[in-house]
This record gives structure tokens, sequence and C-alpha cells, in this order.
């Protein structure tokens, strides 16, 4: 069941323009950004006496900025893909073929999450020639790279999750996108707001709370098991809210 | 088991208004209901209510001996659906969107399913094209392939033919038709000469409120107020003053479009034919026509509904 559900979100996908002009902006943008980054360590490994060239780090310069750029990428890219995923349903009262037939509310929340990680997959399929450049620099921790991969996707999993949510609750995409957006700006102003405060405890709930802190840990290699548990339950509780979201409909 | 569907005493409220009131009405099976109404009147909410796409606020739905519920999965294949608009997908073309809606119900062989439903509705000519790009008759039979792909014993077909060109009414009147040979369908519309045509059954509906409901010979029958002659008098003569015909109690008097024809409806339904036709005899009348009416539906459905 969830395997048809999930085809079919993922041909409605493909079979619009909005995919391809997604997967073609995301090269784009990630393209410049990797020249860019590209061209700044150059020019400062150059400019820098030969002796002080190891203190710069090619991962930190340029590996760990583009993932954190293309984290930034995401927050408007999400909200575009899963905007219409419950939203356009409801206006055009689609979601009554489901309600009819025998598929549980939670088979068709993961079903579309599923997919709209498949499009996020691809746009990330798209980065892949990143890695060979930087393996042809003489780069070759790959490891870090894998995490900074796995950093990106699950972020990506948890925006998706949000993302559903918000296009639950609403009828209208534009909303569902504009509510998606700021629920994303929110999670990384808590954690902001765990750097600013100078009480120790509140401090480390919001930089727990945030989602900032955890994609950078793993960004940087570091994976922790509370970081997964975070992205885990982060997940997990906003399918639980889409799934209670769509059970209330009329009900 | 007789009643497939039976609503009893179902009441649909929204905060400041109330949808239906106290509905109750039976479908029978192997029967096309017709559940008739104005636009307004509560026939979509009930339908909903009927597919538990909407809860009741109080009453109780029950179709095949179980009680409706959104939830209920036993009943999820059993009742085939075509809302008012129906839920298509413009991006999918015909044939795969007829095998994701099978596949969502569970369909065994697919294809089998699907190539039937495709040679019934006649939709072959355009199984490979997008939905989205096919006319509103073609999208109303899709919508209607849906509900049958999975081989629902009870079809509920709210308004289907709204909208569509007169060839297209016909021709989904005739599928409508044949389905009705292995299904019961419970068949909203506002389309009296429709209702007539296709269903035994009816139920009236206006302003949230069963006004009637059973088999329509019954439903005539109750409303006849009492005989009703069509009476037509050679040309260019004059109707005998009927005062004079005293034994039964007129109630109405129409004289028709035609200038020689006239409508008596009697106070009581006593057969008085003979009586009337050897008093006009008498009178000097060239008898022409003389013959019973039954009450229109639309007579009894304009009576129900007319707002007082």
């Amino acid at each position: 069941m969830i395997f048809a559900l999930w085809k079919k979100e993922v041909d409605s996908y493909f079979s619009s323009p909005l995919a391809y002009v997604l997967i073609g902006l995301f090269s784009l943008i990630t393209g410049i950004m990797f020249f860019n980054l590209l061209v700044t360590y150059s020019d400062g490994i150059q400019a820098l006496p030969q002796n002080m060239t190891q203190d710069i780090s090619f991962v930190e310069e340029v590996v760990v900025r583009l993932f954190a750029n293309i984290n930034f990428l995401f927050l408007f890219f999400i909200p575009l893909i899963t905007m219409r995923l419950f939203s356009e349903e409801k206006r055009l009262e689609t979601l009554d073929l489901y309600w009819l037939a025998p598929v549980k509310d939670w088979q068709l929340v993961l079903a579309k999450g599923l997919a709209a990680a498949t499009l996020i997959i691809s746009l990330l399929l798209m980065t892949l020639v990143y890695p060979l450049i930087i393996w042809g620099v003489g780069v070759q921790d790959f490891t870090l790279l894998g995490t900074a991969y796995a950093s990106l996707f699950l972020n990506a999993c948890a925006y998706i999750a949000l993302g559903l949510f918000c296009s639950s609750i609403s009828g209208n995409q534009i909303i569902a996108a504009l509510l998606s957006i700021l629920g994303i700006m929110f999670l990384w102003m808590i954690t902001w707001g765990g750097h600013l405060n100078s009480n120790y405890i509140l401090s480390e709930i919001f930089t727990y709370i945030g989602i900032t802190s955890h994609f950078e840990k793993i960004l940087r290699g570091l994976v922790g098991t509370q970081d997964l548990i975070y992205y885990v339950t982060f997940i997990f509780m906003f399918g639980f809210l889409t799934v209670k979201s769509l059970g209330r409909r009329n009900w | 088991m007789d009643k497939i569907l039976i609503v009893d005493n179902v009441c649909k409220e929204y905060p400041g208004r109330s949808a239906v009131s106290n509905i109750s009405f039976e479908v029978k099976k192997g029967s096309i209901h017709g559940f008739l109404g104005p636009n307004g009147a509560g026939k979509s909410t009930t339908m909903k209510m009927i597919s538990g796409l909407m809860p009741v606020t109080s009453g109780e739905i029950t179709l095949f001996g179980e009680k409706i519920s959104y939830t209920n999965i036993l009943l999820k294949n059993k009742l085939g659906l075509l809302p008012e608009n129906p839920p298509l997908y413009m991006d999918m073309t015909v044939e795969s969107y007829l095998r994701f809606v099978a596949r969502l119900h569970q369909v065994k062989n697919i294809s089998q399913q699907v190539d039937q439903v495709i040679d019934q509705l006649s939709l072959g000519a355009v199984k490979k094209r997008l939905i989205g790009n096919l006319s509103k008759g073609f999208k109303q039979r899709v919508g209607l392939a849906q509900a049958i792909v999975y081989d629902a014993p009870f079809l509920m077909l709210d308004e289907p033919t709204n909208g569509l060109d007169p060839q297209s009414v016909v021709e989904l009147r005739d599928v409508i038709k044949k389905l009705s040979a292995h299904k019961t369908i419970l068949f909203s519309s506002h389309i009296l000469s429709e209702v007539e045509q296709l269903c035994d059954h009816i139920t009236i509906i206006h302003q949230g409120r069963i006004k009637a409901s059973g088999d329509i010979a019954q439903i005539h029958h109750k409303f006849r107020k009492g005989l009703v002659l069509k009476i037509g008098i050679g040309k260019g003569e004059k109707l005998p003053e009927l005062d004079q015909f005293g034994k039964h109690e007129i109630a109405e008097f129409h004289s028709l479009a035609q200038e020689e024809q006239f409508r008596i409806v009697f106070e009581a339904e006593k057969d008085c034919r003979a009586e009337i036709g050897k008093f006009l005899i008498e009178q000097g009348s060239r008898l022409m026509t003389l013959q019973v009416e039954s009450p229109e539906l639309e007579d009894i459905f304009l009576h129900m509904t007319e707002n007082k």
C-alpha cells in the first residue's frame, strides 16, 4: 500500500515542471556556491605565508560551508516541495479517495513524506559532482562527506515532517509554505536563543530543541546518539501531529 | 438482508445552523433509490455522512448491518461514491488513475478489473489521456469508474449528471441502469424526470428534513388528493356549468393550455368517470377525452418543497 502511495506521489512530482525547475535551480545555486567557496579558499591560501596554510582546513572552509549553505537553501526548497502534499488534495477534495479506501492515515503520511524525501535525494544526487572535485584536489576524507550528507538528509527529513504538518492544516498551498518557512526559521532561532541566553540550563534546553546544533555536530562528523534521537523524535512527532490533523478532519 | 442502508434519526449540526434534522430513510437491496431535493437541501451532507466522510451529530447510520464510522475498514470496499466533485488527479492518465484506485482498494486482479470498467464506461478511447485534458462528460465517467472499479455492491452517486450535455446525460443514465442489475444505488438529483426514469424508490429531502420516502407508486398514491380527471370536449364548445353536477364535490378546476381541455380534481377518490361522462353528454357536449391523471412526481415535489 505504502509503495503504491509513494509511487503515485513520486510520479506526480516528476510529471510536473516543479521537480525539474527545483532540481535545475538547486544545481545552479549550489554550483555557484561551490565555485565561490573554492575560489575564496584558493585566494585565502595564496594570500597566506607558506607555513600557515595548514591552519586553513579545506573541509571546514569549503565542505562544511557548502553544506551549511545547502541547508539554508532547504529553507525555501523544502516548503515548495511539501506545500502541495495535503493542501492541494484538500482543495481538490481528492483526500476522499483515501478515506473511502482501506488506507490508514499514517500510511498516507509516511508515503507522502517518503516521496518528498525521494525528491530531496534527487536534489542531493546533483551535488555528488562536488565530492568528485574535492577528491580531485586531494581531500580523501569521505567519512566526513558521508556524515555531511547524512546531516543534510536528516535535516531535510525534519523539515519535510514539519512541512507535511503545515500542509495538513491548511487548504492553501501558499499559507502551508509560509508556515513551513516560519517553522524552520523558528527552529534556527531557538538555537541562536540558546547561544545568547546567559542562563546555563535554559541555554542548554534551547540549544537542544533547536535543530542547528545537531546539524552542525553531525556535519562535522560528530554523530552522537542524542542527535539521532533528536531527529527521530522530531520526525516522529510531526508525523504523529500530521496523522492527528488528518484524523481530525470533519470528525 | 433486505435493507442495505438504514439512516435512523440522523442530525447534522454546525455552529448556528442545522444541515439535516432527524432524517430517517432506508434503501432496499437491489433498488435504485432516488434522493431528491433542491440545491442546499442536505443531499450531499447526508451522502457524506453515509460514506463516513463526515460525522453525524446524533442518530445512527447502518450500512450492510455495520455502524458507519470513518474508521470502519470493513465497509470501505463495499461502498463506492461519486461525489459532486469527483476526486480526480488531473496529472494522471485515466488508466493509471483507475489502477491506482484499484490498488488502494486491494483489488486482486487489477488489470482485468480496470479493463472491464474501461469497457463498461466506454473509456477505451481516452484511457491513455491525462484526466485534466478530458471533457466534463468524460471526467464524470472517470469519476464513476473510480467508484465501481473495486466492485462495491453499494453505489452512491451525488448528482452525477449535473452540468453534462444532453447526450452525456443519456449515456450516463444508461450506464447507471446497467449497473443497477447487480448493485444497489443511491442516486441524488434535483432533476425529477431523471429520478422518475431511473428510480423505483425515492426519498425527498427539503431544508434538511425528509418529506417523503418509499416506493414511488406509494408516494404518488399518498399524495393524491382525490380523483384527477382530464376532460376534453369538442372544438369551439364551452364546458357546461359543473355546479349542476352535484354528486361529487370538486376541489380544484383548471383550464389547460388547449382551450377545450380541463383538469378537475375531486375531493373524493371514487371513480366517477361514467357519471361525469353521462352528465356532459346530457348537457350537449361532445366528449373527446376523459382520463384519470396520476399526479406527476414534479407536482408532489413542488408541493413538498414549496416554502410556506
